[in-house]
This record gives C-alpha cells, structure tokens and sequence, in this order.
C-alpha cells in the first residue's frame, strides 16, 4: 500500500468512523455509507491534510471510487512544486 | 375566514429593476447568469457564474443622505417594496399605518459590508471600523427601512429560514392578516449574497455548478446564486374592494414543515408534507392546480426529490400539471427566492403564460414531469404552487389562484 493511499484510507476510516479494513480501493464513497455533507468534509479533510485543491471533475460522489480519490490526489501532489 | 388578496408587486434582479422588466425577461426565457462581475473570484475552483444584478445606480430610487445606512440588502428590499406600494396604490399616512405588517424574508444578511470590515480586520490589520457597519449588517435592517420609509408602525420583523425564508413571511403575513391583526401587509424577500466570503462558503460545499443551472435536466452540475429582492402588498379582500384596487391575484394558501431529517440533504417526504398542507389551507384539491414553480435549484439531489414529492401529493395529475424552475434565469437568491419566483406565478396566473425551465439538455429518468423546456408556455392557469425547500429541512409552500 502506498504511503498516500494509506492516508487516505486513515482520513476516510477517521471521518466515516469506519474500520480501516473495510475500506476497499474499489469502494465509492457511497458503498461505505459516506454520504451528502459527510463525503464533502471527507474531501476537505484530504485536501487540508495534502494541502491540495480537488477539482470537482475529480470527485463523483456517485460512481467514483476511493482508488479514483488516490489517484485525484496522487495527480494533484504531481504538479505541486517540490518545496511547497 | 377573511380572503386575502395581492394589490401590489415589485423587484429587482438580474433580469431587471422593476417587475414590467423581469417579466418581459421571464416570458423570453433571457438568463441572468453571467461570470462574476462584483469580485474577483480567482480563489474560488473552475469558473463561477452568478445572476448579478447590473447597472444599478442606488441613487436612482433612494436618497443620498440615506445611502450610507443601506448595505445593498436594504437597498433591493426598498426598491422591490416602493415598486409595490406604489402600484398598490396605498399610503400609511393614516389610520392604516398601525394596522399594517412588515415581513421581509432573508437568509443571509448585510454581506457586503460584513465582508469589507473583516477584510479590513484581517487582511488591512486596521481596527477602525466604520460606525455604521452594524446598522447595514443586522437581518432585520430591510423591514425596518421598509417601515421607515413607508412610515408603516404594525407588526415588523425578519423571517429567517435560509432558502424558504420568503415563503415563510408570507405565510407569517397571511396568519396576521386572518387572524385579525392587521389588515395589510408588505411582505416578501431579499438577499444580497454575491460576496467573496458568501461565495467561497458556497463553493466549498461543491454545489455551486461550474456552467449553468439546469434544472431536471440530465447533467445538471448544480445551483448558480442569485441576487435581489420581491415585495408584495397583501389586504384583505374587503379592503381591496372597498378602495377599489386592482387585485393581481389572490393568497389562497401556505403550508410549512420540517423534515427533522438532515442539514442538507432533502427530503421528499418534508416536502410534499408543506405542499399537501398549503393546499389544506386553501381549501383547495390538487386538480385545481395548473402550474407549480418549482424550488428547482439544479442540484441531483433537490430536483429529483422534489419530483418525488409531486408525485405523492398530485398522483394522476402530477403529468398534467406545468412544473417549471425559474432560477435559471434570475439564480437561486435563497432568501428571496420564494418572493422573485412569486413574481414569475402571478404573471403566469395574470398573463396565461408560464414561463420555462432554461438549460433543460435531456430527460433524467428521475426527473418525468412537464418542466416546459426552453420556452414560455401560453396556457391558462387557475392556480399554481410556489415551492421553497431550504437546508436544514424548512419547506413552505404558498397557493395563489386568479383574482376571482
């Protein structure tokens, strides 16, 4: 598991106060019962926590999976300049 | 029980200044959604879009010595209720002043100037506030500038229920005027939201859409926001007949409720609650209703629960009713929303014109009822629904029918 999946998966397991374990890459947000205001502060708590900003094009609360977020996110942390 | 009628209206929008305008513009299906023009929006994701009001010179419909007391939530509230009272044709100069309500709906408040003095507090590091930032920011500023200028001493007050907030104070006026306690009423909403901090609040909950409003469309990517202000003036029908004044349409009815649900997410059950209990009220059954201005923000969530609940309140004549959204023209100005959207059904009930829902691209299997796309509608109405649906699980619903 990579060190960014691995955070993501303790800020989703934190939010959703759900065990870590049941967390899969092909999970939506929905399938973990993460819903509505809950499934946007689990995207501000990813974003604050990488200092990143998520466009909307990149989180479908529908059909997007949490493997889908790690790659927004592993994407977003591609561009950031390395002393940032 | 005493029948309460509407003798005046007024507004300012993105669509225009004064009501002849914005139903001009409702009945061409113009939008008032452009880029930001207010503020520069650079920190906010994507590009934002707003229905800004344009080319509004304050100046133009309210005294100078009076401007610096006047956040623009004030100013609209007082050019929407002049446009009204005006056409009503009152004066308060008399024993009607202490007989007559103020309520005015909003969900925000005076947000130009609350954003300008922590802009100086935390960005400029300056303590030296103006004086006046307190009288401009308070909720209840609009009604009491209403009552002042208009020198209207009845019951005054603000209604606050986020996006339901106009359709509330018109219930609160309707129950003053049937249970005997005043006779007249101005009454409506206003918000003056396009703020930095207002929008960027907004947009963090990622509900804002990126493009434009598209109500029960497929694709729809969520809400634009609005600005702006409508007043109405409601009397009873034996005042209104006794003075002789033109009655534009009668206040048949409201029902409220609350989904004791969730601060966000809607629910279908709340809200047909509100609509099947403004019809009790006015006596009324649902195939006496022709048209339903819907909430209709443009959020997946709103539009295909609020067909939900149609469909549970009207069963069999939920298709043959005209369900339109108007907020893609004049934007989701929360607050006000209930009082500009009251704009677009007296004229429907008024002029046999329904006007449409903008933006429409493709049927959503959630989303089956008559939404009049692109185009107005000429069709007779006899009387129409208007829904508002805030956060937080507030849902009032106000019955108007033609003036009999």
């Amino acid at each position: 598991m990579s060190q960014v999946q691995q955070e993501v998966f303790e800020i989703i397991s934190k939010q959703a106060k759900i065990d870590i374990g049941t967390i899969k890459l092909e999970s939506t947000l929905k399938d973990l019962g993460i819903a509505s205001l809950d499934a946007i502060e689990v995207i501000f708590d990813i974003e604050e926590h990488f200092n990143i900003n998520l466009p909307n094009d990149d989180v479908n609360f529908e059909s997007g999976t949490v493997g889908d977020l790690i790659g927004a996110v592993e994407r977003q942390l591609a561009q950031k300049p390395a002393d940032s | 029980m005493r029948r309460i009628v509407i003798t005046g209206m007024g507004g300012i929008c993105a669509l225009g200044h004064n009501v002849p305008d914005i139903w001009q513009a409702m009945t061409e299906g113009r939008s008032g959604i452009a880029p930001l023009q207010h503020f520069d929006a650079s920190l906010m994701r994507g590009n934002p879009v707003g229905a800004e009001i344009a080319d509004f010179e304050p100046l133009a419909f309210i005294e100078e010595a009076k401007l610096p007391f006047l956040d623009p939530l004030s100013q609209y509230a007082l050019v929407a209720a002049g446009e009204a009272i005006r056409q009503a044709g009152l004066d308060f100069r008399n024993e009607r002043t202490a007989r007559t309500a103020v309520v005015v709906g909003t969900g925000a408040a005076g947000e130009e100037t609350r954003d300008g003095l922590y802009r100086k507090l935390y960005a400029e590091k300056s303590g030296r506030f103006h004086p006046l930032g307190i009288v401009r920011i308070m909720s209840s500023a609009p009604c009491s500038h209403i009552s002042m200028a208009h020198g209207i001493t009845g019951p005054t007050f603000t209604v606050a229920s986020a996006c339901a907030s106009s359709n509330h104070a018109f219930a609160q006026a309707a129950m003053m005027i049937r249970a005997g306690l005043v006779d007249t009423a101005v009454v409506g909403g206003t918000e003056a939201c396009i703020t930095p901090g207002v929008m960027q609040a907004w947009e963090a909950m990622r509900v804002l859409a990126p493009d434009t409003c598209r109500p029960f469309s497929a694709n729809r990517r969520g809400l634009v926001l609005g600005e702006g202000a409508a007043m109405f003036v409601l009397e009873t029908l034996e005042s209104a007949q006794a003075r002789g004044a033109t009655i534009l349409a009668e206040l048949a009815g409201a029902g409220m409720s609350a989904d004791a649900g969730d601060i966000a997410a809607p629910s279908d059950v709340g809200a047909a609650a509100a609509m099947q209990a403004a019809l009790n009220d006015a006596g009324m059954q649902p195939g006496e209703i022709d048209y339903i201005n819907a909430h209709g923000t443009g959020t997946a969530a709103n539009d295909s629960t609020e067909t939900r609940a149609i469909h549970t309140v009207f069963g069999e004549h939920a298709h043959r009713l005209a369900v339109t959204s108007t907020k893609p023209m004049h934007g989701h100005a929360l607050g006000a929303a209930g009082a500009l959207e009251m704009l677009a059904v007296i004229g429907a009930l008024r002029h046999g014109i329904v006007p449409p829902t903008l933006n429409y691209v493709a049927p959503d299997p959630a989303c089956d009822l008559d939404y009049v796309p692109h185009e107005a509608r000429a069709m007779n109405v006899r009387a129409a629904l208007s829904n508002s649906f805030a956060f937080g699980g507030l849902n009032a619903v106000v019955v108007v029918r033609q003036a009999s």
